[in-house]
């Protein structure tokens, strides 16, 4: 691997193109987020595709009908109108269309185009009855983390009162996009094993996981709604889960100073989930349920079970930052070598990965170390470039989008469960690659 | 740059039949604030001119146009060389390029591309923002063409404009302007067509174009379905041009035939009677009496072959029905087919149609048949009241049948095989046989150990 040029870890770029991008966009993670939001209307501001593409995009990884609108911005409105227009004629004409639809918030998130053209859309909340939510997403700024994280903080920023009363058993997670539906859910229900009453923000439990009912993809089905977003600044503790989050947690904390603020990076491996356990215990002052005793043997079973294999293997993880810190040091924890890191965008969590390479790039990038490494966790666009090498790569697809499998909603890899489940998986492709793949 | 005139042209298009009845400058529809679905103008663009394989697309704009769309269509192609249509190429454009403008980036991602990648010609769209911030992309492109001697191609088409119909028709504008007529072809023959509008999605073009070579048509080039932008130069010398499914580039033809005096036709190839429909559309167009005959006797021949193979299936499928809500041309083109296959279409969705597709939706359906305004709420019943097998329909509608307790098949979901010619309609009879055969529709109705009977 000497003759690969070093790229350097920056918030620079390091070509003037992308091929074959990895990077999604501020909107489209606004937009999901949004979608966590019960009885929420998440609307784009932008032209229309920005909005279907970002709809097609959800329904394809998610495999279930996504609420998406937009304010389909023409070429009039994008020179004459400074927003609040197209805004609130959308918002009308969406309503008067389908007036069952009955939304409780409307999340709009801004796109490119809108920014470009300097819209103020502050404004729109006095000429509607619906509570509203914007957030500013340009999509030449950050990536789908960030904007998932701009949602969250002006969800609490505009819509949580300002107190000091705290209620003691009341807990708010504040999970990183990359973060499925149920591990959502499973997070939740550990913390309310301690006693907590648990919320998250945003929600995506109720939403997108693969949930048979009637009327999908009208409205947001998230498992918070405003009025629990309202009095979120009673909770007497705040956890963030993953670095982009940390702003939601800032903005939480202006509006209680009294609340604790407890921050992980991810909750992957045995480390950072006995850290989480620890500090919940101390709260609560409680021992944890049997279940969760139990998990944490079978985790450290399955990291001596999964060391042989995974000690002695190389791994190429690329991914939103927040999701790859956490891949890379549970693996690590059980010996694995990371030969790179190729991140979406840059964060400063992605400075305390010890690997070889971490940088910010793209899959032309990241298929330099595919040639050379075992198994390589990325997302749907991997899959063909590793078919068209000559060695038998193993791949793990995680991250958005994955248009090949079906359940991406229902894969754990949080807390000690699902950080076991995760290391099976990366042990029996290895062996299928490594003892019985294509050159063997 | 794209201009309004341009856009107020192709949303005034002479030659397609739903402006025929409005008044002048009523035009197409330009998207209402909230009301529009569907791809915007880019996207339009994009699916047009993205088959051509040996082209390298470059998308000059922010994350969102190119990162959530790369890699998602089926639009195959034979190319031998390196495919780019299954690759993304995006300028990325961050903040300091909005404030500066992207110039500089855009002439450094050309000269990138060309150094690593070797493309015959390459394809710049501009987007929303650059084209707000006023990049220069036409004189970049021009530059970069002369510097590296290949085409290089801008497509004005960004989304604001409107929506994919009028992208595809400024996409069409752009090959006429830069690529038709720049290149002689090595050979014609008096049997020449161009192929307009089929991507080749899934490898629909091959399941037809193995009968146009044994009826003697010759396919000079195609835009874009397994294209080569090598080839789409040389159309001028096209004898016909065949639009296939697609209003969006009539355009291109009216123009091509008024300055080249190629004259079109528009055809279908979904089921069995619009495939042979198609081919006597051609051939008669063509004119020559020996081809006419020749056509004639393959179609006859296709016809016996796909008969003998379908027989199984019509067995199978005797009085059963379908209501079909899937827009635009589907809405008949899929009846077509299920007809072919001895299924009694019920009803169908009308709701998006063109005038031209209403009609054809009732010419197949016939008098009996009802053509649904309002889909969403009128499937229910009219499954009920005639008794419907089966419903293909958008994911959406899925409940609806499993209400019902019938069939189900999602349409409009990204298929893996082709439905198109002959044989694409054994792979419908496919997919209908283990539609109908599949008793997870009635298991998942089932009520709940807690739920009430």
């Amino acid at each position: 691997m000497e003759n690969i040029p070093k790229i350097e870890l920056s918030k620079h770029e390091h070509k003037p193109l992308q091929v074959n991008p990895i990077k999604l966009s501020q909107p489209m993670g606004a937009a999901l987020a949004f979608m966590g939001i019960k009885n929420c209307m998440p609307l784009m501001h932008g032209s229309q595709g920005c909005a279907s593409y970002a709809k097609v995009f959800y329904t394809r990884h998610f495999n279930e009908p996504i609420p998406l609108y937009n304010t389909s911005v023409g070429d009039i409105t994008a020179i004459l109108d400074g927003g609040d227009f197209s805004i609130l004629m959308a918002i009308e004409n969406i309503t008067k269309k389908n007036t069952s639809l009955k939304p409780e918030i409307i999340g709009l998130c801004t796109t490119g185009l809108t920014e470009t053209k300097g819209d103020d859309v502050r404004n729109v909340a006095t000429h509607i009855e619906i509570p509203y939510c914007y957030v500013n997403t340009p999509d030449y700024e950050g990536g789908m983390e960030s904007g998932w994280a701009l949602t969250a903080k002006a969800l609490i920023k505009q819509h949580t009162k300002e107190t000091i009363e705290l209620q003691a058993n009341k807990l708010l997670l504040l999970p990183h996009v990359s973060i499925q539906p149920i591990e959502v859910e499973k997070i939740k229900e550990f913390c309310e094993s301690f006693g907590f009453e648990s919320y998250a923000l945003p929600d995506l439990s109720t939403s997108l996981d693969g949930y048979l009912s009637q009327n999908q993809g009208k409205l947001g089905t998230g498992a918070i709604g405003i009025e629990e977003i309202r009095e979120l600044g009673t909770c007497a503790t705040v956890v963030s889960i993953g670095h982009s989050m940390q702003i939601a947690a800032k903005a939480l904390l202006e509006k209680n100073p009294n609340i604790l603020h407890l921050h992980f990076d991810h909750l992957m491996g045995q480390q950072n989930n006995d850290n989480f356990v620890s500090v919940l215990m101390k709260i609560r002052q409680i021992q944890p349920k049997s279940f969760i005793k139990r998990w944490r043997g079978r985790l450290q079973d399955a990291m001596l079970d999964s060391h042989f294999l995974i000690g002695s293997s190389h791994f190429v993880i690329t991914g939103e930052p927040d999701m790859c810190v956490g891949m890379c040091e549970l693996l690590q924890s059980v010996g694995g070598t990371i030969d790179a890191v190729i991140a979406t965008t840059y964060s400063t969590v992605l400075e305390r990965i010890s690997a070889q390479n971490v940088f910010v790039g793209d899959l032309e990038d990241a298929q330099i170390y595919f040639e050379n490494t075992d198994l390589v966790i990325s997302n749907y666009h991997a899959e063909r470039l590793l078919h068209m090498q000559e060695r038998d790569t193993g791949l793990i697809l995680r991250g958005f989008p994955n248009y090949e499998e079906l359940g991406n909603q229902l894969k754990n890899d949080q807390l000690y469960e699902g950080s076991t489940y995760f290391l099976f998986e990366v042990a029996n492709k290895l062996r299928e690659v490594k003892y019985h793949g294509k050159h063997n | 740059m794209v201009s309004r005139a341009k856009i107020k042209e192709l949303m005034n298009e002479s030659a397609c039949s739903h402006n025929k009845d409005k008044k002048k400058g009523e035009g197409c529809d330009m998207p209402k604030p909230g009301m529009a679905a569907g791809g915007c103008a880019f996207d339009g663009a994009q699916i047009s001119l993205f088959p051509y394989a040996d082209a390298v697309h470059l998308v000059h704009g922010p994350q969102t146009c190119l990162g959530a769309s790369w890699e998602t269509r089926e639009t195959l192609s034979s190319y031998a060389g390196r495919n780019h249509t299954v690759m993304g190429f995006t300028t990325g454009i961050t903040t300091n390029d909005v404030i500066f403008g992207g110039d500089k980036r855009l002439k450094d991602s050309i000269d990138y591309i060309v150094a690593k990648y070797a493309p015959e010609a390459i394809f710049v769209y501009s987007t929303c923002v650059t084209a707000m911030v006023g990049d220069d992309i036409d004189m970049t492109c021009k530059l970069g063409s002369q510097a590296h001697n290949i085409p290089i191609v801008p497509v004005h088409a960004p989304g604001f404009v409107g929506g994919k119909n009028l992208g595809s028709r400024l996409a069409g504008e752009a090959v006429l302007e830069h690529l038709i007529g720049t290149k002689e072809p090595e050979f014609t023959t008096p049997f020449d067509i161009n192929l307009i509008g089929d991507y080749n999605v899934t490898g629909d073009m091959w399941e037809y174009l193995p009968i146009f070579e044994k009826i003697g048509i010759r396919v000079l080039s195609s835009l874009s379905g397994d294209g080569r932008v090598g080839d789409i130069r040389t159309a001028h010398r096209a004898k016909l041009n065949v639009i296939v499914c697609a209003k969006s580039l009539i355009t291109l033809c009216r123009k091509m035939q008024e300055n080249y005096n190629i004259p079109w036709v528009s055809v279908s190839f979904y089921g069995k009677r619009d495939t042979s429909f198609a081919i006597m559309e051609i051939v008669n167009a063509l004119g020559d009496e020996a081809l006419i005959q020749k056509a004639k006797e393959v179609i006859a021949e296709e016809e016996a072959k796909l008969e003998a193979k379908l027989l199984p299936y019509k067995k199978l499928f005797a009085g059963k029905k379908a209501v079909l809500n899937t827009g635009g041309n589907k809405a008949w083109s899929i009846a077509s087919g299920l007809q072919d296959l001895g299924i009694e279409v019920v009803a169908t969705s009308v709701r998006k149609s063109t005038a031209e597709d209403k009609e054809k939706a009732r010419e197949y359906l016939g008098a009996e048949g009802i053509l649904m305004m309002a889909p969403a709420s009128e499937q229910s019943k009219i499954i009920d009241e005639k008794n419907a097998d089966i419903l293909l329909a958008g994911g959406r509608s899925l409940y609806t049948a499993i209400k019902k307790k019938i069939s189900f098949i999602d349409v409009n979901q990204e298929k893996k095989v082709s439905y198109g010619g002959y044989n694409g309609l054994l792979n419908l009879a496919e997919d209908l046989k283990y539609a109908f055969a599949n008793p997870v529709f009635a298991n998942v109705s089932k009520k709940a150990p807690w739920e009430e009977e």
